[in-house]
């Protein structure tokens, strides 16, 4: 199975996507104007709690709920530009879908089940169907099961046959909602790695859960709260905020970018905030006397650095620029809210606190060496 | 202040409208139906005898030679006799002034029209008392002519000449001729209005009625004997004679037969609704389970649970009833109405039947709360954790469901089935597989929807085999009519003569001229048997294919010898061909052989063929004839028509006193109009089960879409366009209609023979052979598919049109 879409048009992006619900008790806008876009062969998980709007998000893409507004595309097409019935055929053919409860049809034997997008969107010969049918089946290790109802079988192996049945017209994209939700932990590290080896043939994977050890296992995370996306950089970097505060942190964010080679902050300049890396890589530089420069380190996209100048002195205690390879793209989160959300976690305070000893004992061991093992 | 659980009974009942009408609906088509059968089978039973006895019927009639008032006096005085009176009636053809149309009409002339005591005229439009040279006419007369109060008749006499009449009233005559289908239809006027029709003012019929017992055969039997023998010591011949009881129309035994299928009607839709009710009201519960694991879970008793859910059925019945019960009091009136004009006898009035609305009550809420009672017993024992999962109105669809569950016998059955196929190589595609498979997932649903589809198939088929069954019948009667055209005059005419002159006209390929006679069948005792009317065929005859029953045909030379219909086994059941019979023929008692009995539709009176030889000789009418037989050589009605025209008038300019011109299968027409009558309205009975059938069917899918829309969402998320779910849920309908038809066309042969013999022992008085026909079972199987298709359409759209955000509920 290999992906026919070139890796250079994004497999889903959504635009500008709002949903907004008018009842009785007011409007309520379950998406705030979303903007995401996922890459060909990436394996994203969507975490947000109960009510966030992780599951609208999910709809929005597979073309099952309406945005109010805004756009999404999938593998080029605007999924919402279609009446009900094409979009149905469409996502016959270029989505397949794993619900929570399996949703399989229980008069169908899971054979069949797995038979039927391939009649709905007439793909592949008639007789050439079943044969594909087994062939999926046995990927997903239910070969023996195949003549049976999806009663008859567990629930694990009905989740097993619903993914099955979601490669059934082998579409570029799946999409999970929270597909082991109501397995146990065997059953669901048995979809994971199915997961993992779909991702590995080229599938696109969107998948919402709660679980933060499915998470892990994706290539990508997006957190959403109150119908808001939090910058994945800025949940990467504070695992202990609650989404609330990653929500809050987002909206206060300021973007910086620089060119290979820039210098972002230079040694003993007052720092103002703390920077998040979102792209490139970033080094930290130490100059001695007669202006050599050593690189005491080198930071990644999602680490973040300032916080020892922010809960320190103010002032830089090394010079940072962009790696001579590539542009860097940074976040910047201001003073007074850095140290306000530092106030407000005493856990994340604690981490900031580590990460700090850390870097200076970097910083110290650095300065020796480069004085010649001098303090 | 409302309490909230009534309140919420209430929001129940409002706020969904559409399920609140169904379930209505499926109430009211049952009341409805029980009322108007049973308001009907009242109004006509009651309404039937009455206004036919009100009409002061004759006990005694016969038709005799001329007489005058002094025999109606005679009579009179009779013991025993309550009343008596003297008309006249003769045949003339008649026509609307300014129309070319002609009719042969009886024209009944009375003496004194305001002294009517027999046969009483009811008034439609106009006057029923006509003055001199004026006419009434009986509403018959305008099925085959549109005349109108104030508009002439011309009357055209022996000798030709035309007179005229204004009609100047149209009144309803229940009595004289009631049953007699052959009979020409009735103008009334004076007797002084005779002379000006060239006619002398003598009666030609006595009618009387009885003091006492007039409902007792043996007494109107005996009485009969009495009048008929005081009327001939007055020297006036008696030609025929009949009794009759005056609360019995002589119809009633073909209105038993209607009233009997009604109440059979009655009945099967009291069972068809109220498996539509109990459909209905289950999926209603299925949807407010989890309403009742909420309200138990906050508290609710189950007594209170199943109060609330009492009285909502209850509700429903009461809405129902303010429906049902007035449309029904109207409809039954009406069908009551329109079987009186068939028959031709007057209702009473309109008025609500208290039987009708004690059932209709009774039922309208029994049924429902007998058949809601056991759905609401299990929702309101449901466990508050089963009502509050997920899904659980589908036990099949429980999606998280742990325990694996073993497949049931039909899945077992079904799925072998499927991988038999599929180890030949024959894939059944998914969607059909869907339709069919989910043909069997609610059982009971299914038992029910196929009952009521079974039954009307079942009637429908056996309606089409009991009317080709009648039909086959009287085909076999036809044989005794087989002349394309029937030439009779008002005088005898040389057979040679007519025969030539007939004979000449391009197109006629045979004639034959016959002789009639009427004798009177007598017992040991002399008293009357049975009126004979004899038709006499020349023995060589073409134009009789008779159906044998025992015996032979005539042959030439047979003398004083009949060949009898069936019907003279009522007074006769052991007369065998050989035996001799009394009968009375011209004044004389005389023995004649019976050679042979025949099959025939059952008259009143006996049917009996002698030779025209032997007939003429005895009437005096050697080589003479009133009445002609003509076979042409094309026999298509149309040419037929086109014939009589020709030959009405080719003898009318040749001077001849033609009586009338009737073409071959006008007699054919009025055997069969009373069984027409039957089939009509068995028809209507099938089509009103098929209608209470494909509702309940349109009924079952509703609810089978309603119930699997999360599923129809699924198929919509792997790719299923508008016309893949529409076509899953219309072919499981057709699916449905399938199995019906097959289990209809079975169940069809016994109901064809009940059918069969309840209509043939009613009308004829013995069963007739049965007869299958491939047209009813082909047109049914066309109509419960186009039926099912159609009941299935509006569910299946309505799945079509369901968003997969409706159905997969998410958040």
């Amino acid at each position: 199975m290999t992906n026919i879409f070139s890796s250079s048009i994004p497999a889903i992006e959504m635009q500008k996507v709002q949903k907004v619900f008018k009842n009785a008790a007011g409007t309520f806008h379950v998406l705030k104007g979303l903007d995401l876009q996922l890459a060909q062969g990436e394996f994203v998980s969507i975490v947000g709690k109960s009510g966030s709007g992780k599951s609208t998000l999910l709809n929005m893409i597979t073309g099952i709920d309406h945005p109010t507004g805004g756009n999404v595309i999938v593998n080029g097409v605007n999924v919402h530009t279609m009446n009900e019935s094409t979009r149905s055929l469409w996502r016959g053919n270029n989505l397949g879908i794993v619900f929570q409860f399996f949703q399989l049809l229980p008069m169908l034997t899971l054979q069949e089940n797995v038979m039927l997008p391939m009649d709905f969107v007439n793909k592949y010969d008639f007789d050439e169907r079943p044969k594909r049918a087994m062939e999926l089946l046995t990927l997903v290790g239910l070969e023996k099961q195949a003549h049976k109802l999806p009663t008859t079988v567990s629930t694990g192996q009905q989740q097993c046959a619903a993914i099955a049945r979601a490669l059934a017209t082998d579409p570029p994209v799946i999409a999970a909602d929270e597909p082991t939700g109501n397995l146990d932990t065997k059953s669901s590290d048995v979809i994971i790695s199915l997961f993992d080896h779909l991702v590995r043939s080229g599938k696109t994977i969107v998948m919402v859960t709660h679980d933060p050890s499915l998470t892990e296992r994706t290539s990508r995370t997006v957190v959403i709260s109150d119908g808001e996306l939090i910058n994945e950089t800025v949940a990467k970097a504070f695992v202990n905020l609650s989404h609330h505060q990653l929500l809050d942190l987002t909206h206060n964010l300021e973007n910086f970018n620089f060119a290979p080679g820039e210098a972002i902050l230079t040694q003993d300049q007052s720092v103002e905030y703390l920077y998040l890396i979102v792209t490139g890589n970033v080094d930290i530089s130490l100059r001695n006397p007669k202006g050599k420069r050593l690189i005491v380190t080198s930071l990644k996209p999602d680490q973040f650095f300032g916080e020892i100048e922010l809960t320190g002195s103010g002032r830089s205690i090394a010079n940072v620029t962009a790696s001579a390879e590539t542009p860097v793209s940074l976040v910047g989160i201001k003073r007074e809210k850095f140290l306000e959300i530092l106030a407000s976690s005493q856990i994340t305070e604690e981490a900031i606190q580590n990460v700090v000893r850390h870097r200076l004992e970097e910083n110290r061991s650095a300065r020796q060496k480069m004085n010649g093992g001098k303090p | 202040m409302m309490r909230p659980r009534w309140r919420k009974v209430f929001h129940d009942l409002i706020n969904n409208l559409s399920r609140t009408l169904l379930v209505v609906f499926s109430i009211a088509v049952g009341v409805f139906s029980i009322g108007v059968i049973v308001g009907a089978y009242v109004i006509i039973s009651n309404d039937m005898s009455q206004s036919y006895s009100s009409n002061h019927p004759a006990n005694v009639e016969l038709r005799t030679g001329p007489f005058d008032d002094s025999l109606v006096s005679t009579i009179q005085n009779v013991r025993g006799v309550n009343d008596a009176e003297g008309r006249t009636v003769l045949s003339l053809r008649a026509r609307i002034k300014g129309t070319e149309n002609w009719q042969t009409l009886n024209i009944i002339a009375i003496e004194d029209y305001s002294d009517i005591n027999i046969n009483l005229l009811n008034i439609d439009e106009g006057t029923n008392q006509p003055n001199n040279k004026e006419a009434v006419i009986e509403r018959k007369v305008l099925q085959d002519m549109q005349v109108k109060v104030g508009q002439t008749l011309e009357l055209q006499l022996e000798n030709g000449t035309i007179k005229e009449l204004p009609v100047v009233g149209i009144v309803q005559d229940a009595s004289t001729a009631a049953g007699d289908f052959i009979a020409n239809p009735f103008v009334y006027i004076t007797v002084n209005t005779l002379p000006y029709l060239n006619e002398e003012p003598l009666f030609n019929r006595l009618y009387v009625t009885l003091a006492e017992n007039e409902n007792d055969n043996t007494h109107l039997q005996t009485m009969l004997t009495v009048i008929r023998d005081k009327t001939e010591q007055s020297g006036v011949s008696v030609f025929h004679s009949r009794f009759a009881k005056t609360n019995e129309h002589p119809m009633a035994s073909t209105v038993q037969a209607i009233l009997g299928i009604l109440l059979a009607l009655g009945i099967l839709i009291l069972f068809l609704s109220s498996s539509l009710i109990a459909n209905t009201l289950n999926a209603l519960l299925n949807q407010h389970l989890r309403y009742i694991g909420i309200m138990k879970l906050v508290g609710a008793s189950r007594n209170q649970v199943l109060q609330m859910y009492m009285v909502l059925i209850l509700s429903f019945c009461l809405i129902a009833l303010g429906i049902a019960v007035p449309l029904g009091g109207q409809g039954a009136y009406g069908l009551a109405a329109f079987i009186a004009d068939q028959i031709n006898f007057a209702l009473m009035g309109y008025r609500i039947v208290p039987l009708a609305l004690i059932v209709q009550i009774v039922v309208g809420l029994a049924v429902p709360l007998m058949a809601g009672f056991i759905p609401v017993l299990n929702g309101s024992k449901i466990s508050v954790v089963r009502a509050l999962s997920d899904n659980q109105m589908l036990e099949e669809n429980k999606p998280e469901q742990v325990e694996i569950k073993k497949e049931t016998f039909v899945e077992k059955i079904s799925l072998r089935f499927t991988k038999l196929l599929s180890k030949r190589n024959i894939h059944i595609p998914r969607p059909l597989l869907i339709s069919f498979r989910n043909t069997f997932r609610r059982k009971g649903r299914l038992i029910l929807t196929l009952f009521t589809l079974t039954m009307a198939g079942a009637i429908f088929i056996a309606v089409f085999n009991v009317r080709v069954t009648l039909f086959d019948y009287l085909d076999g009667i036809a044989d005794y009519f087989m002349a394309d055209v029937t030439l009779d005059f008002d005088q005898p005419y040389r057979v040679k003569d007519i025969t030539n002159r007939v004979m000449a006209i391009p197109g006629v390929a045979d004639i034959e001229g016959w002789a009639y006679a009427s004798a009177e069948a007598i017992n040991l005792d002399e008293s009357l048997a049975e009126n004979i009317t004899i038709l006499a065929p020349p023995s060589d005859s073409t134009m009789v294919t008779p159906n044998l029953i025992a015996g032979r045909w005539l042959i030439p030379g047979d003398e004083k010898a009949l060949a009898l219909s069936e019907q003279i086994y009522e007074d006769f059941p052991d007369l065998q061909p050989g035996d001799k019979i009394r009968i009375k023929i011209y004044g004389k008692k005389e023995e004649w052989t019976v050679v042979g009995i025949f099959k025939f539709v059952p008259q009143e009176g006996t049917f009996a063929y002698g030779t025209y030889e032997y007939i003429s000789k005895i009437t005096h009418q050697n080589n003479r004839s009133f009445s002609y037989r003509i076979m042409l050589e094309n026999h298509d009605k149309k040419n037929q028509k086109a014939m009589g025209v020709v030959i009405d008038d080719y003898f009318q300019n040749a001077g001849y006193n033609v009586d009338q011109v009737r073409t071959g299968d006008s007699t054919l027409k009025s055997a069969s109009e009373s069984l027409d009558i039957l089939i009509t309205f068995l028809l209507i009975m099938a089509i009103l089960t098929a209608i209470v059938g494909s509702m309940g069917l349109t009924g079952t899918m509703g609810m089978n879409v309603l119930e699997r829309t999360r599923e129809i969402g699924v198929m919509r998320s792997i790719g299923a366009v508008d016309r893949a779910i529409m076509q899953t849920v219309i072919i499981e309908g057709m699916a449905i209609g399938g199995i019906s038809w097959l289990m209809g066309a079975i169940l069809s042969v016994p109901i064809t023979y009940l059918l069969s013999d309840i209509v043939s022992l009613a009308v004829f008085e013995s069963p007739i052979q049965v007869i299958f026909t491939t047209t009813g079972f082909l047109i049914w199987f066309l109509v419960v598919l186009i039926l099912s298709a159609l009941a299935s359409l509006f569910p299946a759209r309505n799945a079509a049109s369901l968003t997969i955000r409706e159905v997969l509920a998410y958040e």
